[in-house]
């Protein structure tokens, strides 16, 4: 599943990245790479992702979010 | 011992506190030779050495995303001596963290410190820790990185390929990464220097950039093996404050950040009333001077450029800097305490559609009480791009001046369906924006720059007064010197348009005015009109003044320099108005003035935003047009009705 899909207060783990190389290096240098645990502190429609990895709060935009493969570990 | 030190840093990492606290006044903005990004530098004393600093803009990644970190990165690329500053030691310890700096400086090979940007005494410890990093001339330990990426397949086969012809000014290691990750910067780079071979098999190994998610790992797996064992403490809370919880609902999110950003406009007035007051002051003086000056026998055309013109435009400069030192003030602290980042969060999505960052929501709604204050305000905005596109939307919202004679005009008119042209006017000032941000943002924002949020909310911080103020105080004294030459140079095209020598038939603008009235008819507007619509683009307040002016037969010439004033409303203006002017005019009118460029000091404040003279004419030149074509759209259709 993608990062968008996940239920709020759920637990995953990024288990791939799918894009361009621009949004590679976006998205590795916030630091969500692969085998990076994340919190879903709020998934609203029309607004981005927010969630918690490596230590703090980061919001992500929906399309984004969509490039980003999970495994969901707590629901 | 002296030197140049570059700030580099993550977006909200506290870079901007640290600059601003070591600056102070003695910094100054301009720009990169050859690109439309903000440079920030500024100069401290120490020990009686001085060290010039260079605010790099903030960036998450090396990579070739934009300008700014393009720029960014050739600091990062450069082989000098470099320190660790850790910030928000404050907020590490509230967290209950511990961070072992020692640890983490035996890793790096350089010196590493704990830091709190808002803290004056831990300045002390800064100061020392970069005469420490110059006398020890260190240098990153990045073997363990290289380590890392050597796991990489084709790294060390691409590296060999670079060692011998790599441009200068970087290293191998960094070279091979960007090469892995398809930079598109760095391939063209290396097609410069290397031969086609070369670039074939360097291409091959790459894999299109096949490794570049692993390579991001890699960094990642080196920044976890250096604070391994260095940092210690709970693990950090995971739940949204109180005010998060505001600014981040559903339903609540919106009008939360809309009142903040309002009551941020009514807060940045009271700093601001006092120097606006000053500027009142000045134009006061300008008719006693003036009035001095004539009893004095002076000539005419001297006394008009001294205080039309001078005493003119330096009132409307200090007006300006009221306003600016005060929007600057409040909205760098809703930056500097993270509120800022919230506002972007919430309007992320709304933004996006026009091709903006949430940000933009901020200047917009400014824009409604004084545009030169949207466009200030939109300095928070740090993609040049995003941000002329933000201030050329800005300018389609109407300002306190349009707002203290729309409605007036419309009564007049209109009567009891007054507050049917406001509405029509918002719904096309919502179309105005939408197309404007069709016309200029193809341009402006490229598609492939059109992406969506990807961002740190930092916890929220106390600001530090002292360097913010500091700041703010830079950034004014260097508004008003690029402004007053703008100013002054549009007052006097206005006031020598409508320099008569005595009579008003022989002003240039009665001339130009009568000739192309068949033209202006067109579009609604009797030259009197049309004299009005050009006088409000010096300021809206003016249209009203020189209407009475023509109207009523008193010298045009000084009604317009009175007008500027912001004065000159006659009591018979209702009669003089319904006398002259048709309702088909007037609404053509109303649209021209409430869509024409807001004024001379936004147009200044605009050019001083966005260090462009090219698209500062064009914004200009595109309202002016639009103004007159919506007019004529007006006059046409009010033709139908009445």
């Amino acid at each position: 599943m993608t990062l968008g899909e996940l239920k709020e207060n759920s637990e995953a783990v990024v288990s791939g990245l799918k894009g361009d190389s621009r949004f590679i290096g976006r998205i590795t240098s916030i630091g969500l790479t692969p085998g990076c645990r994340v919190n879903v502190i709020k998934n609203d429609k029309n607004r981005p992702l927010l969630l918690f990895s490596r230590d703090t709060m980061i919001a992500v935009n929906r399309r984004e979010c969509e490039g980003i493969e999970v495994t969901e570990v707590r629901s | 011992m002296s030197a140049t030190i570059a700030l580099l840093g993550q977006p909200n990492s506290g870079k901007s506190t640290l600059f601003n606290a070591l600056t102070g006044l003695r910094q100054h903005v301009g720009n990169w030779p050859g690109k439309t990004v903000e440079k920030k530098e500024g100069t401290f004393t120490y020990k009686g050495d001085t060290y010039s600093v260079a605010d790099l803009p903030g960036s998450y990644s090396m990579s070739a995303n934009s300008d700014e970190e393009v720029i960014t990165r050739d600091y990062a690329g450069l082989e000098a001596p470099c320190f660790l500053v850790l910030n928000m030691e404050d907020v590490a310890k509230e967290q209950g963290k511990t961070i072992d700096a020692a640890a983490i400086e035996k890793k790096l090979g350089i010196p590493v410190m704990l830091f709190s940007a808002t803290d004056m005494k831990a300045y002390d410890k800064f100061y020392s820790t970069l005469e420490r990093a110059l006398k020890s001339k260190s240098h990153l330990d990045v073997s363990s990185l290289e380590k890392e990426y050597e796991k990489l397949g084709g790294y060390a086969e691409i590296k060999e390929q670079l060692a011998d012809n790599a441009p200068s000014g970087y290293t191998p290691m960094w070279l091979t990464v960007k090469v892995l990750e398809n930079d598109k910067v760095v391939s063209a780079k290396l097609k410069n220097t290397l031969d086609d071979k070369t670039i074939k098999k360097i291409e091959t190994l790459a894999k299109g950039g096949a490794d570049a998610v692993a390579a991001g790992e890699c960094k990642f797996a080196w920044i976890d093996e250096i604070l391994q064992g260095a940092v210690s403490g709970s693990k950090s809370v995971t739940k949204l404050g109180r005010l998060d919880r505001i600014y981040t609902h559903r339903i609540w999110g919106k009008p939360a950040v809309v009142l903040t950003v309002l009551l941020g406009l009514i807060a940045s007035f009271i700093p601001a009333l006092p120097i606006m007051g000053v500027g009142s002051l000045v134009d006061m003086l300008k008719t006693a001077v003036a009035t001095g000056l004539e009893g004095a026998g002076c000539p005419a055309l001297v006394t008009g450029l001294l205080c039309d013109v001078g005493i003119q435009s330096l009132s409307f400069v200090i007006k300006m800097l009221g306003f600016v030192f005060g929007v600057t003030l409040v909205f760098g602290l809703l930056e500097e305490v993270g509120v800022m980042a919230r506002i972007s969060y919430v309007f992320d999505n709304t933004m996006g559609k026009l091709g903006l960052q949430g940000k933009s929501v901020m200047p917009f709604l400014v824009s409604f009480g004084c545009t030169m204050g949207g466009a200030a305000g939109a300095r928070v905005i740090d993609n040049w791009g995003q941000k002329v596109l933000t201030i050329a939307l800005a300018w389609a919202v109407p300002c306190g001046a349009a707002w203290a004679i729309i409605p007036m005009l419309s009564t007049v008119f209109f009567g009891a369906a007054a507050p049917l042209i406001i509405v029509v006017l918002l719904l096309v000032m919502l179309l105005h924006m939408w197309i404007t941000a069709k016309v200029f943002g193809a341009k402006l924002v490229k598609t492939e720059d059109r992406c969506g949020m990807i961002m740190e909310l930092p916890p929220y911080h106390k600001p530090k007064w002292g360097a913010l103020f500091r700041y703010v105080l830079g950034r004014t004294k260097d508004t008003f010197f690029r402004v007053v030459k703008v100013v002054l140079l549009v007052c006097a095209v206005f006031w020598l348009l409508s320099y008569g020598g005595g009579s008003d038939e022989s002003s240039l603008l009665y001339k130009i005015g009568t000739a192309i009235e068949p033209v202006t008819m067109f579009v609604g507007l009797p030259w009197q009109l049309f004299i009005a619509f050009i006088a409000s683009s010096v300021g809206k307040e003016g249209a009203v003044g020189v209407i009475t002016a023509l109207y009523s037969g008193t010298s045009y010439a000084q009604g317009f320099a009175e007008a500027m004033s912001g004065a000159a409303r006659a009591a018979n203006l209702n009669e003089l108005l319904l006398a002259n002017v048709t309702r088909p005019e007037a609404l053509a009118f109303i649209f021209a003035i409430t869509f024409n460029l807001p004024c001379v000091v936004a147009l200044a404040a605009t050019y001083q935003e966005i260090h462009s003279v090219k698209w500062t004419a064009k914004i200009a030149l595109y309202y002016t047009a639009t103004a007159l074509l919506l007019s004529c759209i007006a006059y046409h259709i009010g033709q139908l009705i009445w």
